[in-house]
């Protein structure tokens, strides 16, 4: 039926949900100019209920792949299957934005029922739904709140919650957290560990900070970039929760700590668009004055 | 400042990252100037109007009346004016010009913005046109409509239609092409269709934009009554201006301005209420 080769096959159909076999996309600049190359041949398969978490520096393409993914834009070339089919947005994929993109005229609970209109549910139904995915996210109190009330924590949960509601099978996450502070951002992933274990979508999640992929995922996707493209993916074999004992101590956490974080520093050194192109980092400032 | 700012980003079409940083800075200013600033506010203004009056009565008493006449000289004939019942009669008959032509210009030019927003070809298509004829000063056409309308209330009604047509179809057509790329993507993602889209997302997005141009095409309606009152058959506020100016009865034509400006006020007040009543998300 397929070739060998294909990432499906190699996971095993039913269990796939999410699959990208040499996927390149290249914008045109808005305002003109060279075509920008965002993703060379970057391959990926998601199992169902897995969590992924796809590390990259800036600008590697981990916001294009998500898009590719939810079926917001077509690639130039190589397939990207959602159910064994191309993807089409709907309430199928959930995606929280790299930007809360709550609609501000729109009170929390109008925001959150935004992504329930085309489920063929009852006005009772989705209010109901509404309700529930609100005091999840534990925003009952400002259910009537505009989002220019909010925080950022807040805000972000109002877009997870957008994202929830029509419980997706696949839900993307285009760093979700990096706004927050600390202390928010691990009761979030806390929280969103919950969610996840509940429900079992099959996850994608976009971050920089090698930590939380650790702390969070099943998987780690690590991207290069220039072109961006999947460079290898990692199993995180710590046994979850993570939060009820010291994981960061684990040898094994710090293991693929050390490996993605030497991996991540080369690229931005090794990266000509980068700042810190070239610097030895070992030497005390060998390019200073 | 930071208003007229966003009118101008509004309606030259300098779109998204303009009227973010000026949203924000007029929603600062508004923050700054919240109930016991806006009493100390009101009390400066009422100074201010002190000041006027006083400079209008030195004015007045050095240029002599047949001029410029006093305040008290004024309001004795602002007196006479509504006592013998011209100054209603003409008020009525400028409102009428003017609402009718207004709320023709807005029937016609937000659904006809909206419609050029929303069907990029079409909008493409006609905007050189509009830009044009918003371009032309509008004044070249009145002895055109003469010939076409008369001089009755139907070619007044026609002249301060036109008048305030432009901003009013520029600003909504503006206002949908100003649209949030950002929302318009969560809202594809979410599934929502084309017809969803508009009405959720492109829609309210341009109601600050449209407000804008009620604003403008108000301020541009009233000064087309005027102008109409006094090319056509003269009647109205514009007709006594004409009268009065004429005759240099000038206590009795201050009244008059002071009456267009008062009206001016009335109508551009009240939307900015209208403006304040459905922006409420953005001020908390
Ligand atoms: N719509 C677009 N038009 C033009 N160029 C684009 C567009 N989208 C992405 N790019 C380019 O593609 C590359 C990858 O962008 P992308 O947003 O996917 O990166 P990213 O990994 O999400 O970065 P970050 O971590 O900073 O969010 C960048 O060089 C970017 O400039
Ligand atoms: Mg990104």
């Amino acid at each position: 039926m397929t070739s060998a080769g294909d990432p499906a096959e190699r996971s095993g159909d039913a269990e796939v949900r999410v699959v990208l076999d040499r996927v390149c996309k290249s914008f045109v600049p808005a305002g003109g100019g060279e075509r920008v190359s965002a993703l060379h041949d970057a391959s990926l398969s998601v199992g169902s209920g897995t969590f992924l978490a796809l590390l990259g520096p800036s600008g590697c393409g981990k916001t294009t792949l998500l898009r590719l993914v939810d079926g917001l834009i077509q690639p130039d070339s190589g397939t990207v299957r959602v159910f064994g089919a191309p993807p089409r947005p709907g309430p199928d994929i959930g995606f929280v934005f790299q930007s809360f993109r709550l609609i501000p005229w729109a009170k929390v609970s109008r925001n959150v029922d935004f992504s329930l209109r085309d489920l063929g549910l009852t006005a009772a139904e989705r209010e109901e739904r509404t309700r529930r995915v609100v005091k999840m996210v534990g925003l009952t109190r400002f259910a009537d709140a505009y989002p220019s009330a909010l925080s950022g924590g807040m805000k972000q949960r109002v877009a997870l919650a957008r994202a929830l509601a029509p419980e997706p099978k696949v839900l993307l996450m285009d760093e979700p957290f990096a706004s927050i502070d600390a202390q928010t951002r691990e009761l979030m992933q806390i929280e969103l560990m919950r969610i996840w274990t509940r429900r079992r979508p099959a996850v994608l999640f976009v971050t920089h900070s090698v930590d939380e992929a650790i702390m969070l995922a099943d998987e780690i996707a690590l991207m290069g970039p220039r072109p961006g493209k999947v460079i290898e993916t990692l199993p995180v074999d710590l046994e979850r929760p993570r939060w009820t004992y010291d994981a960061r101590a684990e040898p094994r956490y710090v293991e693929l700590r050390q490996h993605l974080s030497s991996r991540m520093k080369q690229f931005v050194l090794n990266d000509p668009a980068s700042e810190f192109f070239g610097r030895d980092l070992g030497q005390p400032d060998a390019t200073g004055p | 400042m930071a208003l007229l700012r966003r009118e101008f980003a509004m309606l030259f079409g300098v779109l998204r990252p303009c009227r973010r940083a000026a949203v924000r800075t007029a929603s600062a200013l508004r923050n700054l100037c919240k109930p016991p600033a806006s009493m100390v506010i009101g009390l400066y203004r009422i100074g201010f109007l002190a000041f006027l009056m006083a400079l209008w009565q030195v004015a007045a008493t050095r240029m002599g009346s047949n001029v410029l006449p006093s305040p008290l000289a004024t309001w004795k004939a602002a007196q006479t004016l509504v006592g013998e019942g011209q100054l209603i009669v003409a008020v009525g008959d400028s409102l009428t010009v003017y609402l009718s032509g207004f709320a023709i210009a807005v029937i016609v030019g937000v659904p006809l913005g909206v419609i050029m927003g929303g069907f990029r070809i079409l909008g493409k298509t006609l905007e050189v046109y509009v830009f044009a004829l918003a371009a032309t000063p509008r004044v070249a056409f009145i002895p055109l409509i003469i010939v076409l309308l008369g001089l009755g209330v139907e070619a007044k009604t026609f002249i301060v239609f036109l008048g305030a047509l432009m901003p009013i179809l520029i600003n909504a057509y503006a206002g949908v092409l100003a649209a949030d790329e950002e929302l318009l993507e969560m809202a594809r993602s979410v599934g929502a269709r084309r017809g969803r889209i508009f009405t959720s997302i492109v829609l309210p997005g341009a109601v600050p934009f449209v407000i804008v141009g009620l604003r403008i095409g108000a301020t541009i309606g009233l000064i087309n009554t005027v102008v109409a009152e006094l090319y056509t058959a003269v009647r109205g506020l514009g007709g006594l201006l004409a009268i009065y100016g004429n005759t240099f009865r000038m206590a009795e034509y201050f009244v008059v301005v002071l009456t267009l400006a008062a009206v001016g006020v009335i109508v551009t007040e009240s939307l900015r209420y209208i403006e304040a009543r459905v922006s409420r998300w953005r001020v908390i």
